[in-house]
């Protein structure tokens, strides 16, 4: 290939080379401008309610709201103390099980749950807390004597302790996950397991070997992971709409029960609400940030102790013990939501059944067929153009053969920083604004939003592994640019596309709140049925909506495992 | 294999992209698959000039409409059995009509009403996109007070006659207010309760209440064992308006009249002081100490399957039965009626002003009239909703229409209900909304961080 300077560069390399300038355009001006336009309402600037002062009314309406305090409190409680959970507990597990087969086992067992969407993990922790769940059922009525269910406090506690159960258990193989991705590194993670194995020689314990050398190199790239789950924590609606109070619930789901309400004058207090939940989100990241300065400027000096041993025998038992009580906790929901999916009679105390029947799947698919066809075709569309683009901009990235910046890496996590209910709303007054019929654009617009981020994440490490030789020679054989990225490099990225495929579309399928809002309730997926189910007449129902939101991206990442290894068996060969 | 070769030779270079073709195909397969049943989508509705707009009995006579029409039925769509009832109706106006009837399935009626506010101030005076409405109470009195609704209709419907209005006022007053014909009565609801007898077994000290005052009892006995939907849930405010039209049974007859005149501060003071008192003692003994309300009816319901609640109740008594046939509640559910009264109402279907097939909607309006179709109605497997028809304006024939099969053991026993009371007037929902709000709204982390200190 010998191309000239004065040679212009073909159509794909400069589709390619403007890619990663749209990739920001695309993700920050709709969180600024969602942002924008929750700003202006909160302050009483509603053209769309012909209101046209500026003032603090929304703010003070917000206050006067009874038990506005108390919707803080729940939200920045559950918020902090899940993350802080599933954070420690994943150190633990990590620190316990490094370099043992065992790590790679828990995470065989975990990594089902990261593809569960936070409404069915809900619903599934919903069965086996509730006074009449599995729980109860299993020590009734031998132990307990209760002949009806007894009048429990799960889910729906006063304090959230659902909330923070159900996160904690949704956020903890995320952690996870992410931290072994890290180690899974070629270079770190070899670094890392020859200096844990050093240590070890000079007679750390092996907890204590990891938490001195490993986790400081580790923690570094855990931290924006953690930021997300954080914010995520903190401003979700699903979780605390199955499993939290009403009176009143957290504060993201009284602001989405205020911008829903008929009353469109609301609007103005939910918008000074979303200011308040992004200042409590970006009051906990602050928090966060500042107890890890905290952490580091206090305890600095241990590292360098010289103490071999912190008790390491027993904490490694406590993980050990948590560990399996996680599992089997999981294992049981699971469970629980399978047999409530085709219970017939189930009365209480009965651990079974009395009798299967396939009545309930028949009955839900009789009416699924809208929202299944809806949750299909948002994911696929999305999860294509998210693939599309996150390719294009890697591949810019290997040509003008400089990594993505750290400003770039900040803003691809800025959907996930940043509290959706807080810039969603603002999202569709200006999605309103445009256009108010292309609901399904919308839809699939705001999916992006969320998809992107994982999308670009998942292909990141495979693309950069690449070898770069292959395209060097097809290139000094002549090839164009578009034909060495769709000839050479597509097909060695195979696998990993198809990871990121079955990832985006497990992430869309799971998405609630931006189909309801961008939806205006007009779409209705899998994922928003169930939702709205959760709480409705049926365990029964719930269950299988829930089975069939598990069901979705299981087939996909199945999918993504199998497809591959069929081709290059026959490509071996 | 020469096929394999191919196939081998074709994906070696571009594998990438074939595998993800494959992919997606096989999702777009699966989702050509989930769509094939729904695929019967309603055509936009082709409005015809509208003729005279109220149909006479001449009119009925005549045959089928030429033009068929299409009217849009926008009616709650949480039940079933109700859908499956309109989905009837809409076979039987086809054969007799040529009228294609779409039920638009509502989650709230309020929507409707939205809307048809909302085509008003759009200027959308003739070409609405609501042709008949399922609507009482509340709704009926915002559309009424907005003029929202075609006048003088129902009253001229030929099957109006079954439902004796010279005698009858529940047809002809809706929640109080006059229907002035704007609304022709569909069915009447009375709130009815049911209970599992293996919990509540008749025992000596686990009778079943009967009356309010039994109820505050019974429940200080069983703690923990009833509760209500959280208001502004439409039956929870029900069971809120019983206990207050019990409550009230006794009281002063100027009181009493207070509660079907517009509610105010003077009045809402005086009237609503016994429901508190009330609620103050019944609270602490409901389920989770009152500090935590189900968000629904069918939450509700949920609870008494998980045997939670050993006692509930309901505005469609023939869901319960239903629900133990799906296997929702056990089988020792029984339902019954209070016996110092059923709170009751009518509910009726409405013409918007603007509808598009105004004189197909009255046509559909008087068949749902009719014998036939009220009969059918009360049929406990199909609906079992509570005709509107005095059968002493029938003929034989028709009368035996009505006759009962053997109820499923569940169901709410006929000629259960010995006394109904009416409905207070509409604006007191607010009132003992806002009440609601402020006393019991934002009970509960007050009394747990108490607990916490």
């Amino acid at each position: 290939m010998s191309m000239t300077p004065n040679i212009k560069p073909d159509l794909f390399t400069r589709i390619v080379k403007f890619s990663p300038r749209f990739l920001l355009a695309l993700l920050i001006l709709p969180v600024l401008g969602g942002l924008i336009s929750v700003l202006l309402p909160a302050f009483g600037w509603a053209p769309a309610l012909s209101q046209y002062s500026f003032n603090l009314q929304g703010f003070s309406e917000l206050w006067l709201t009874p038990g506005i305090g108390k919707m803080v409190i729940l939200s920045i409680v559950t918020g902090l103390v899940s993350t802080l959970l599933a954070f420690v507990i994943t150190l633990m597990i990590l620190a316990s099980f490094f370099n043992s087969p065992w790590l790679n086992r828990i995470q065989h067992l975990l990594s089902p749950i990261l593809v569960i969407p936070h409404a069915a993990a809900a619903i599934a922790v919903g069965f086996l807390i509730a006074p009449s769940g599995m729980f109860s059922r299993l020590l009734s009525p031998w132990l307990t004597g209760w002949e009806l269910a007894p009048n429990g406090m799960f889910p729906h506690d006063p304090y959230g302790i659902s909330i923070i159960l159900g996160l904690t258990l949704k956020e903890l193989p995320f952690l996870l996950l992410m931290a072994l991705g890290v180690l899974a590194q070629p270079e770190l993670g070899k670094k890392l397991r020859q200096q844990h194995k050093v240590a070890l020689n000079l007679g750390y314990c092996p907890m204590t070997a990891f938490f001195k050398v490993v986790l400081p190199s580790l923690y570094p790239l855990l931290k924006l992971p953690t930021l997300a789950v954080l914010a995520y924590a903190s401003a979700n609606v699903e979780m605390p709409l199955i499993l939290g109070p009403n009176t009143p619930p957290t504060l993201a789901v009284a602001i989405m029960h205020w911008f829903s309400d008929v009353d469109l004058n609301l609007r103005i207090k939910a918008s000074a609400g979303a200011l308040l939940q992004l200042l409590v989100t970006g009051g906990l990241l602050a928090l966060w940030v500042g107890g890890e300065k905290t952490i580091k400027h206090f305890f600095s000096h241990l590292l360098t102790n010289g103490e071999r041993e912190y008790g390491g025998v027993f904490w490694q038992k406590l993980t050990g013990l948590i560990t399996a009580l996680v599992i089997g906790f999981i294992i049981l929901a699971l469970i629980g939501l399978v047999m409530w999916s085709v219970a017939g009679f189930w009365r209480f105390p009965a651990a079974m059944p009395d009798q299967f029947v396939l009545s309930h799947f028949q009955n839900a698919m009789m009416q699924m067929s809208e929202p299944l066809f809806n949750s299909l075709v948002i994911g696929v569309i999305t999860t294509a153009l998210a693939i599309i683009l996150a390719l294009l901009c890697l591949e810019a990235e290997q040509l003008t053969g400089k990594n993505v910046s750290r400003f770039i890496s900040l803003v691809i996590y800025l959907p996930l920083l940043v509290p959706s209910i807080a810039f969603l709303f603002g999202l569709v007054w200006l999605q309103q604004l445009i256009n108010n019929q292309a609901t399904f654009t919308h839809v699939v617009f705001t999916h992006l939003l969320f998809v992107l981020p994982y999308v670009f994440l998942s292909l990141t490490s495979s693309y950069r592994r690449l070898d770069p030789r292959f395209a060097h020679v097809a290139a000094s054989l002549g090839t164009t640019p578009g034909n060495v990225f769709l000839k050479v490099k597509l097909p060695q990225l195979f696998a990993p596309i198809l990871i990121a495929a079955a990832l985006g579309l497990a992430i869309s399928f799971g998405q609630y709140l931006p189909t309801l809002l961008a939806g205006g309730g007009r779409i209705s997926t899998i994922t928003t049925e169930a939702v709205t189910l959760a709480n409705g007449a049926s365990r029964r129902t719930s269950a299988v909506y829930a089975i069939i939101q598990m069901a979705l991206p299981l087939i996909g990442f199945i999918l993504a495992w199998i497809l591959p290894k069929y081709f290059f068996k026959s490509a071996r060969r | 294999m020469p096929l394999t070769r191919c196939w081998q030779l074709n994906t070696r270079h571009r594998f990438g992209i074939v595998a993800f073709f494959v992919y997606t195909s096989l999702f777009i397969f699966v989702l050509c698959c989930a769509f094939w049943p729904n695929s019967v989508l309603a055509s936009s509705a082709v409005s015809t000039s509208a003729l005279s707009t109220s149909i006479t009995a001449e009119s009925i006579e005549s045959k089928k409409l030429d033009e068929n029409p299409n009217v849009y039925f926008y009616a709650w769509g949480g039940d079933a059995q109700i859908n499956a009832y309109i989905q009837w109706a809409a076979k039987q106006v086809q054969a007799k009509y040529n009228i294609n009837l779409h039920h638009v399935k509502l989650s709230d009626t309020s929507e409707a009403v939205s809307r048809v506010l909302a085509e008003k101030s759009a200027g959308n005076n003739h070409k609405g996109s609501v042709d008949l409405v399922w609507i009482n109470g509340a709704n009926f009195a915002t559309m009424s007070e907005h003029s929202l609704l075609l006048p003088n209709w129902a009253n001229k419907l030929p099957n109006f006659k079954y439902t004796d209005p010279k005698n009858n006022p529940a047809v002809t007053f809706d929640f109080g207010i006059p229907t002035k014909g704007m609304e022709a009565p569909w069915g009447q609801a009375s709130l009815t309760f049911y209970y599992d007898n293996l919990a509540i077994d008749g025992s000596a000290n686990n009778q079943l209440p009967t009356t309010l005052d039994q109820l505050l009892k019974w429940s200080a006995k069983h703690p923990g064992r009833f509760s209500y939907p959280k208001p502004p849930d439409y039956l929870g405010m029900s069971f809120l308006k019983y206990a207050l039209v019990v409550l009230h049974e006794k009281s002063d007859e100027k009181i009493k009249a207070q509660l079907n005149q517009v509610a105010n501060e003077q009045n809402s003071k005086l009237v609503l002081t016994p429901l508190w008192d009330f609620l103050n003692q019944l609270h602490p003994t409901l389920w989770r100490h009152g500090q935590h309300f189900m968000q629904s009816g069918a939450q509700m319901r949920r609870l008494v399957d998980d045997t939670e609640l050993s006692l509930a109740f309901t505005f469609s008594a023939p869901e319960v039965p239903a629900a133990v046939q799906r296997f929702d509640l056990p089988k020792s559910i029984r339902s019954y009626a209070m016996e110092d009264g059923s709170l009751s109402n009518t509910h009726f279907v409405a013409i918007p002003y603007n509808a598009s097939q105004p004189k197909a909607a009255q046509l559909v309006a008087n068949f749902l009239l009719s014998p036939e179709a009220q009969a059918h109605k009360q049929t406990p497997s199909v609906w079992g909703d509570k005709s509107v028809i005095i059968p002493t304006t029938l003929s034989p024939e028709q009368q035996a229409l009505f006759k009962t099969q053997t109820p499923h053991p569940s169901a709410l026993p006929f000629n259960s209900i010995k006394r109904t009371l009416s409905e207070p007037h509409p604006s007191w929902v607010e009132a003992i909304l806002t009440g609601w709000q402020s006393r019991y709204g934002v009970r509960l982390l007050e009394a747990s961080n108490e607990h916490d200190s």
